[in-house]
């Protein structure tokens, strides 16, 4: 099972995460706070804001259209690092990957 | 004969009528004994599969290159061929091309933008109803919104305006399999039809607003021209109709569920988990559907190229496999997986502003409202939409 890192606040977890569900399905079963996703995973609502720090992030796929889309409506100001959780598959790949959870999410 | 191994041959199916008046207006024991059926069960009647167990419809839904929609979401072909090419009834590339051009105003940012006269508009429509204390919940409350505000930013002239919530509602009855409901509304989508094709043109568009972007996007190259009178379906298809029976439902169940209601009284940072958990009970939209590709095995039932499926929301948010006590009104559930704004690339594109237009009601009303008491109430009869057509309620302050 790959190891993502997530950092809320001042707190960091690491979780096995669970491949073929998606990030933010994983962090929300983990118990991860600070995610909404308030769409449920549909890049409709952009409360699934991450900024991947650390890790792998050349095994992340490309931000597409909807993703893209929505990351202009974060609550939180968008990076270069921001992704939507959601359009994040888990796969092995991942493993080692550390990302920040956005402070404001709606 | 060879016997066929049991899992290739394994084809549930079921004699079950599920748009008979007595199952649109209570479908879920229907629902739960399709569910029971099988994954995918073949309904004899309409010769479609139901898909109506949540990780099946959920599948179907997020799996676009085996259940593509640019052959149709409805359930008969006649409907299927007038919507050909619009943003719901499209795949890829043509799909992404006119979404983006639907999403626009519907975007978390753009929907910000109409928060405060959101609000305000709801204020004071609550006011003027909680000081009367009797009122029709659709009539007087749900359509308030969608019908002023809504209505507005889609743009038509006047005459489209009025007819809008007409239309909506015998378009999406000729969603429905080929029945007399379904028949008898096609005489008014031709109405809308025309209109859609002749009205809702540049100079005839209310300036800036939504209807008129669509052929701004076609001028500037970025969606077919031809496909401007069917994409202004998408927004006058579900904009108002959706909404107003979501509303409807919500006052309805809440009338119904007083313990429910006070959680949210005493509470009301749970308004967004009790939004959701009305939708997961009432999916304003019960249906759409798909053609299927390719051979495909759903949990050992194999749908044959050239079948069609028909997901079933509601029947999905009611699982009993996905959600514990699902019959049980919990506002404290916050199921944000529920289906009733579909998922996958349709995902419904004006969920932001539903939601929007739900929590500006339910905010006031619960600083005012102590009690919802049905006086009487009336469902709506249609093949794919649910919610009330009268709603009538005494609200104790």
């Amino acid at each position: 099972m790959p190891k993502i890192t997530y950092r809320v606040g001042d707190e960091t977890t690491t979780v096995d995460a669970t491949v073929g569900s998606s990030m933010m399905h994983d962090a929300v079963r983990n118990d991860i706070g600070g995610i909404i996703a308030e769409c449920g995973g549909n890049a409709m609502c952009a409360t699934c804001h991450v900024y991947v720090e650390d890790g792998p992030v050349d095994s992340l796929p490309e931000v597409g259209f909807a993703e893209d889309e929505m990351l202009d409506c974060t609550a939180a100001p968008r990076e270069q690092n921001s992704r939507l959780s959601c359009q994040i598959p888990v796969t092995d790949a991942l493993d080692g990957l550390t990302v920040r959870v956005a402070d404001e999410q709606a | 004969m060879t016997p066929t191994p049991q899992s290739t041959v394994r084809r549930p199916t079921s004699d079950l009528d599920v748009y008979s008046d007595e199952a649109l207006l209570n479908p879920w024991p229907g629902y739960r004994e399709l569910r029971d059926a099988g994954p995918v069960v073949f309904l004899e009647r309409y010769g479609m599969y139901a898909a109506t167990r949540y990780d099946a419809v959920s599948h179907v839904l997020r799996s676009p290159e085996v259940f593509p929609s640019s052959e149709g979401v409805m359930m008969n072909d006649e409907m299927n061929q007038v919507l050909r090419g619009n943003t719901l009834c499209s795949d890829g590339e043509a799909h992404s091309a006119s979404r983006r051009v639907i999403v626009r105003p519907l975007t978390p940012k753009a929907v910000r933008l109409l928060q405060d006269d959101i609000r305000a508009q709801a204020r004071k429509l609550v006011e003027e109803l909680t000081g009367r204390r009797e009122f029709d919940a659709v009539t007087d409350l749900a359509q308030y919104l969608p019908v002023t505000i809504v209505s507005n930013l889609v743009g038509l002239p006047e005459e489209g305006r009025e007819r809008m919530l007409v239309w909506a509602s015998e378009m999406f009855n000729c969603f429905g399999p080929p029945n007399d409901r379904t028949r008898d509304s096609f005489v008014v989508l031709g109405e809308m039809m025309e209109y859609a094709t002749t009205q809702a043109v540049p100079g005839k568009l209310r300036p800036g607003s939504w209807a008129e972007a669509i052929h701004g996007a076609a001028a500037r190259g970025e969606v077919p021209a031809d496909k401007c009178p069917v994409m202004m379906i998408d927004y006058m298809g579900p904009s108002l109709d959706t909404t107003i029976f979501a509303i409807s439902s919500a006052v309805w169940l809440f009338a119904r569920h007083p313990d429910q209601w006070d959680l949210v009284r005493e509470d009301p940072s749970l308004i967004p988990s009790a939004i959701n958990e009305v939708l997961r009970m009432e999916a304003p939209i019960q249906d759409f559907s798909r053609s299927v590709a390719v051979d495909h095995e759903i949990d050992g039932v194999v749908l044959p190229a050239g079948s069609r499926v028909i997901a079933f929301y509601g029947a999905a948010n009611r699982d009993e496999r996905r959600y514990p006590d699902p019959d049980r009104f919990d506002v404290r559930r916050n199921p944000t997986d529920h289906l009733a704004f579909g998922a996958g690339p349709h995902t419904c594109v004006g969920m932001n502003l539903a939601r929007l237009e739900m929590r500006a009601l339910f905010e006031v009303l619960v600083e005012r409202v102590t009690r919802f008491e049905i006086r009487s109430e009336q469902r709506a009869l249609h093949n794919i939409l649910r919610g009330f057509a009268r709603l009538d309620v005494t609200v104790h302050v």
